[in-house]
């Protein structure tokens, strides 16, 4: 069975690096990426399960590492070779429990969060991040059991969603997907989990001015997340920046105030602040930004558009950025990173934090998130997909999946 | 009035920094501005005679000075003459007389205010234009050459309502002085009158009672003052100023030559270019068609107008208005029989305010739909229902010095609503008091952050009227968010008409420039 | 006539005498040198007769000469001056080397030029006259509608009194000779005519360079000749020109200059050449006074009477030096611009983006 196999090859590097400078993802066919015969992964271990994957999304942090652009800070808590593909809806083979101690029959559908932390890597007692809750921050990324690698699609041992062979997740991984879901509504759930782990970790107070940046995937979910998590309780102005058309019209049909062209993005938000402006940037401004893009331009803009004392959360996955920080200090901002996903507050004191896995998938059914699925490819077509995942915006798409279900049709 | 046949040379339409020569279907009309009324011989002396005979009931400017008086010089600002007028300019001439006067009367406090109301200050450039450079050596170092400031709550005085409840708020050295000269260009018949001081000096308390879509709507048209609802507001508000304070009227009439002698085929009917005309106009088009649009707008906006001055008028507000409007008629009333289907203009790179600016996509519908439409007596040149067909190329273009408030107006209002009635219930109040606007207003050259809403009004009265407008080489981003629809050629615009207006429309174009004014039977 | 002949017999006189006795110099030292035995006069007279049908012929005494065609000071001729190719070739002097060397060395700052823009020529302009820049500058100052169509009255005992110099003057400058200690309809007549055929003049009422920095008497000249042609004078005041180049001063320093012009003046109905020449004054003096206050505390000081008088107080000459205002701000001072260019507060920010 065919997978894409992501290997460690420093001329493909180089080359996929040069050919990017054309586009994101042009270099996917001369570049470490191969489609090779693939077996399936062996488990690890008793609690892994064997997991056939229906749908697969390119994320921008793929994009980026096909690229070359990732950061070399990745370089030790990655594995090679490994398959790529972390946002992944598939069907279990074995049966088994899950963490929770629910069983999870044989052909149950599942959506797997792809950290690799203290519990896949059966390190005992675990690190004190795992050990509070914060799965996504675990410390051991490089040990125990398992190969190097943040996150399954990254990891030699675990396989990645580009594959047909399957991948095996461990069960603290899994998250059992609802019968109503569609698959596309599933492969949404991870990036959903992201979102909504940002827009709770920003601190939104009532009546706060709320900006995001961007409107790719990760920007549009957050969109939603804070028009349906944050703004119960807030009562908070949403305005967002999109390139894109379709981008404008998701965005507000996802709950945003005001939407805007990025360029129109400061001055929208001087508007709703009512502040002034000094030297290009405002004297006010947004309480809270969220940029969903991550780039020296973006993350600039952010500082140049929040207010004394606020707040820039970082969603979008950064490489090496080149920002001037005097705002930072001279405004006394918080520049703070939203990562993963682990455990959410709970909304009202007496109930219980919950995954936020389990809240995405609530919201992506409140959101209709799935509709953000807008190509999926069989996997053969690698190269024509990610160029599209590359230029999505540009092309008028939001997410763009491999769809691994038909494999009978392409293969063997 | 010109009724197109078979013979007819192709007619000229401005559009924007550019020309076009489009032919009209056979049996459009074409409304051509009369020839440009002989100027005064002596200007000057005209001046000082009209202030020592005033109109009404006002004594002759040297006996209503005297030495130890408050004496205020108001004057008009960057948006008249247009285009600006080559030196001197009118209104150095009239001040120079008046201060000569006041200089031989042995009045010391003498200043001179820019009635500017909520458009943006002049430059030090543009006032040593309108001034000289004697009159701004003399007040501006001193302090005594100041710009009207209707966001100052130090320099205004409410001097109270009028029965309808409208506020009078003006300018508090004007209404302290005891004597106000106003100081008047009239290029078209909405300039001057009581309109001079109580919006020119006005606070935006007081310009909204008259500056809103309501207003505009009944202001048919705003053009001529008698069955316009601005001027009828405005006139309560000036009779009440008048109540209070002394105003001297000085109102002044131009001839239209708009243009240089190298741009005389602008002023000529297409039929009448000699060999000169036709290679100047080919020179032109083709250079500016290869210029870039910046460069081009450089061009025209350095282009000074030989307008000369063809009377002068002083005393009484209302009386010396009466003659002047008269005046403005016998240079641009064209008599017009009946209404028109469809209405065509070509728009060029300036309004009254983009001096030395863009023509951004919102003045491009006020210059269209606020000016040239409303440019008639009786009647609208275009039928209810009928359609108005521009030509410009409307770029998505702002000059953020001048205009910031325009551009978020037109990312962020126009986006939601193009109704001129939703636009001032949603939006107004808070652009109106939107701090950096009125910083920029008060310290930059800004127009004032609702200045953008007063040229939507403008429209209100031709949008309320028209069953469409339809914009020739636009751009199609820009005029699809003022909610126009955009048109490639002329033949496809008059396609596009068809569908609202039905088959074989009547067509009428309005030959600007020079301004021409429409009296509709 | 007679005694313009006479004048004009007796310039010329030195210049023959000169020139004979060039002539025997070079001839005698060449005889000398090669042909011993013969007397000069032999070989004078032996030239003589040789050249006489090349040459001009000699002049028998007792027929009396007529006027040379070229006289010089007030019968030097200009009309040449004035033909079609000279003007050709006095534009393209005055426009690409007079003005740029002008703008270099006076840096001319023009205020009132408007007020000749609705005005038609032929108009007189009258300026104060402190220097030899003076009207070089006021030439390169003028709307080019009057620049290539004005003449100067220049003192014809000054420029006109050597025949390079009547050549020069009246070529470059388009200078005219003017009488200047005393009226002559000859010179007056010359004026009117050129005025009438539609030529600026630019006159300067004072006659002469002032020889302190003050000014001097005006004299009725610009006064009489607007009212015999009925056209506008224009008063010009020129400030700054005497630091550049003062009346029996050395060399030329770079000096910032103004030239003002000021409203047309007409005569009034009935008003005669010596009221009008006061009024003539007055305006320059105004304008004087503009240059160093500004235009409404001349206007006020004009009405009230207490414009300062052009020629200065009336004491002694290290005072009157005294009270002369200062040279403004030559290059490289302490730079202190006048006129002092105030800017409006500009205090604000671009807006956003």
């Amino acid at each position: 069975m065919k997978a894409l196999v992501f290997e460690r090859n420093l001329p493909r590097f180089a080359a996929s690096r040069v050919a990017s400078v054309f586009g994101s993802g042009r270099g996917a066919g001369i570049g470490p990426l191969q489609f090779l015969d693939a077996l399936p992964p062996d488990v690890p271990g008793d609690d892994w399960f064997h997991l056939r994957p229906l749908l697969s999304g390119i994320c921008g942090s793929d994009l980026a590492t096909l690229d070359g652009r990732s950061s070399r800070y990745f370089e030790d808590i990655v594995s090679f070779p490994f398959v790529p593909g972390h946002e992944v809806v598939g069907v279990l083979e074995d049966g088994g429990v899950d963490h929770a101690g629910t069983p999870l029959a044989p052909g149950t559908r599942a959506v797997v969060e792809p950290v690799l932390g203290c519990a896949p890597r059966q390190i005992q007692p675990p690190c004190p991040q795992c050990g509070t809750g914060h799965y996504g921050l675990c410390e051991n990324l490089a040990f125990g059991d398992l190969s190097p690698g943040l996150q399954t699609g990254f990891c030699a041992d675990t396989g990645g969603g580009w594959s047909a062979a399957g991948l095996v997740a461990h069960r603290s991984q899994l998250h059992s997907v609802p019968e109503r879901f569609t698959d596309e509504d599933a492969v949404i759930v991870e990036p959903t989990a992201c979102a909504v782990h940002a827009a709770l970790s920003g601190g939104i107070q009532p009546d706060d001015t709320v900006a995001v940046v961007g409107a790719g995937t990760l920007g549009l979910a957050t969109i939603a997340a804070l028009h349906h998590l944050v703004r119960p309780t807030t009562a908070c102005t949403l305005v967002a920046g999109a390139k894109h058309p379709h981008q404008r019209r998701v965005a507000e049909a996802l709950g945003a105030d005001t939407v805007v062209p990025p360029d129109q993005l400061a001055r929208a938000v001087r508007r709703q602040a009512g502040s002034l402006v000094l030297a290009g940037r405002l004297t006010g401004g947004a309480d809270v930004v969220f940029d969903c893009v991550g780039s020296s331009e973006s993350l600039t803009q952010s500082l140049a558009m929040v207010r004394p004392r606020g707040r820039v959360v970082v969603v979008g996955m950064p490489a090496k950025v080149s920002v001037d920080l005097a705002p930072l200090w001279h405004r006394e901002l918080t520049l703070v990173g939203a990562y993963a996903y682990d455990r959410e507050s709970p909304a009202s004191p007496e109930g219980e934090p919950r995954r936020t896995f389990e809240v995405a998938i609530d919201l992506v059914a409140e959101a209709d998130l799935g509709s953000l699925v807008s190509a999926a490819y069989p996997l053969d077509r690698y190269e024509e997909a990610i160029v599209h995942a590359g230029a999505a915006g540009r092309r008028g798409a939001v997410k763009v999946v491999f769809d691994l279900r038909n494999r009978k049709g392409h293969h063997r | 009035m010109l009724e197109v046949d078979r013979s007819t040379p192709p007619t000229l339409y401005w559009h924007g920094e550019r020309f076009r020569l489009e032919r009209l279907p056979e049996g459009s009309r074409v409304i051509y501005a009369p020839e440009p009324i002989d100027p005064l011989e002596d200007p000057s002396a005209a001046i000082r005679q009209a202030l020592r005979s005033p109109l009404g009931d006002k004594d002759p400017l040297p006996a209503l000075l005297r030495a130890g008086m408050k004496l205020t010089i108001a004057f008009d600002d960057i948006s008249l003459p247009l285009p600006p007028m080559e030196r001197p300019d009118i209104r150095q001439l009239v001040i120079e007389q008046v201060l000569d006067m006041a200089a031989e009367a042995g009045v010391d406090d003498v200043e001179l205010i820019v009635a500017l109301a909520l458009h943006r200050r002049m430059t030090e450039p543009e006032l040593r234009h309108a001034l000289g450079d004697r009159i701004y050596d003399a007040f501006a170092p001193n302090g005594l050459l100041t710009q009207h400031d209707a966001e100052d709550p130090d320099a205004l005085v409410h001097l109270g309502q009028t029965d309808h409840g409208e506020d009078v708020e003006i300018n508090k050295r004007a209404a302290e002085s005891d004597l106000l000269v106003y100081v008047n260009i009239n290029l078209v018949a909405m300039d001057g009158g009581h309109k001079s001081v109580a919006t020119g000096l006005a606070s935006y308390k007081s310009l909204r009672h008259h500056h809103n879509p309501q207003t505009m709507v009944q202001s048919r048209s705003f053009m001529d003052q008698h069955h316009s609802e601005l001027h009828t507001s405005n006139w309560r508000m000036g009779r009440l100023i008048a109540d209070h304070v002394n105003v001297f009227q000085i109102e002044t009439n131009l001839n239209n030559d708009a243009f240089p002698p190298a741009f005389s085929f602008l002023q000529k009917r297409e039929w009448e270019w000699s060999v000169k005309d036709r290679l100047a106009y080919l020179g032109a088009s083709k250079a500016l068609d290869r210029t870039p649009a910046k460069y081009a707008r450089q061009i025209f906006h350095s282009v000074k107008a030989p307008h000369r001055m063809t009377a002068v008028q002083a005393g009484e507000v209302e009386a010396v208005h009466a003659v002047t409007t008269d005046n403005v008629w016998k240079q641009q009333g064209v008599t017009v029989e009946g209404q028109t289907d469809i209405l065509s203009m070509g728009l060029p790179y300036i309004s009254p305010y983009n001096v030395n600016s863009i023509l951004n996509p919102i003045l491009v519908a006020c210059l269209g739909l606020g000016y040239f439409f409303n440019m008639y007596r009786g009647k609208p040149l275009v039928r209810e229902g009928g359609v108005v067909i521009m030509s410009h190329p409307t770029p998505w273009e702002f000059n953020p010095v001048h205009h910031p408030s325009y551009i978020d107006f037109f990312e962020q209002v126009l986006s939601e609503t193009t109704d001129p009635v939703e636009v001032a219930k949603g939006f107004e109040e808070s652009f109106a008091t939107d701090p950096w606007y009125i910083h920029l207003y008060r310290t930059g050259h800004a127009y004032h952050g609702v200045h953008p809403f007063y040229m939507w009004y403008w429209c209100a009265h031709a949008l309320q009227h028209l069953g469409g407008v339809i914009i020739v080489g636009g751009d199609p981003a820009a005029v699809h968010r003022l909610g126009f629809r955009v048109a490639s050629t002329m033949a496809d615009a008059l396609e596009m008409a068809t569908d609202i207006v039905g088959p074989s429309p009547t067509l009428t174009h309005v030959h600007t420039p020079p301004i021409l004014m429409s009296d509709v039977q | 006539m007679t005694t313009n002949h006479g004048s004009s017999r007796s310039l010329l006189k030195p210049r023959a005498v000169r020139a004979d006795a060039a002539l025997g110099t070079t001839t005698r030292s060449r005889a000398a040198a090669t042909l011993k035995r013969l007397s000069p006069t032999d070989v004078a007279s032996w030239a003589g007769r040789r050249r006489f049908p090349l040459a001009a012929p000699s002049w028998p005494e007792t027929v009396p000469r007529p006027a040379p065609e070229h006289e010089l000071g007030i019968d030097y001729d200009t009309d040449w001056s004035r033909k079609y190719p000279v003007r050709l070739a006095r534009a393209m002097l005055t426009d690409n080397l007079t003005r740029p060397l002008a703008r270099v060395i006076a840096d001319p700052l023009v205020r009132g030029d408007e007020y000749l823009a609705n005005l038609d020529a032929p108009v007189i302009f009258a300026a104060n006259h402190t220097s030899h820049i003076d009207t070089p500058l006021l030439m390169t100052c003028l709307p080019l509608r009057f620049r290539h169509r004005t003449v100067v009255a220049a003192a014809a005992d000054y420029f006109f009194d050597r025949r390079w110099k009547a050549d020069l003057f009246a070529f470059s400058l388009a200078a005219i000779p003017i009488e200047r200690n005393k009226v002559n309809r000859r010179s007056a007549q010359l004026a009117i005519d050129l005025v009438e055929d539609g030529w600026n003049l630019i006159i300067y009422p004072e006659g002469g360079r002032s020889p302190d920095g003050w000014g001097q008497i005006y004299r009725g000249g610009a006064a009489y000749l607007s009212v015999r042609t009925a056209r506008p004078v224009v008063p010009v005041h020129l400030q700054g020109t005497g630091h550049i180049l003062p009346k029996g001063g050395k060399g030329i320093r770079r000096t910032r200059t103004t030239v003002t012009f000021g409203t047309p003046l007409f005569p009034d109905e009935g008003e005669d050449a010596r009221r009008f020449g006061v009024r003539i004054e007055s305006a320059v003096a105004t304008l004087a006074d503009e240059t160093t206050t500004d235009w409404w505390t001349a206007r006020r000081r004009a009405v009230m009477g207490t414009t300062p008088a052009l020629q200065g107080p009336d004491v002694a000459a290290w005072r009157r030096s005294w009270a002369l205002p200062p040279a403004t701000s030559s290059f490289g001072s302490d730079g202190a611009e006048w006129p002092r260019r105030i800017d409006w507060p500009r205090r604000t920010g671009s807006p956003s983006q």
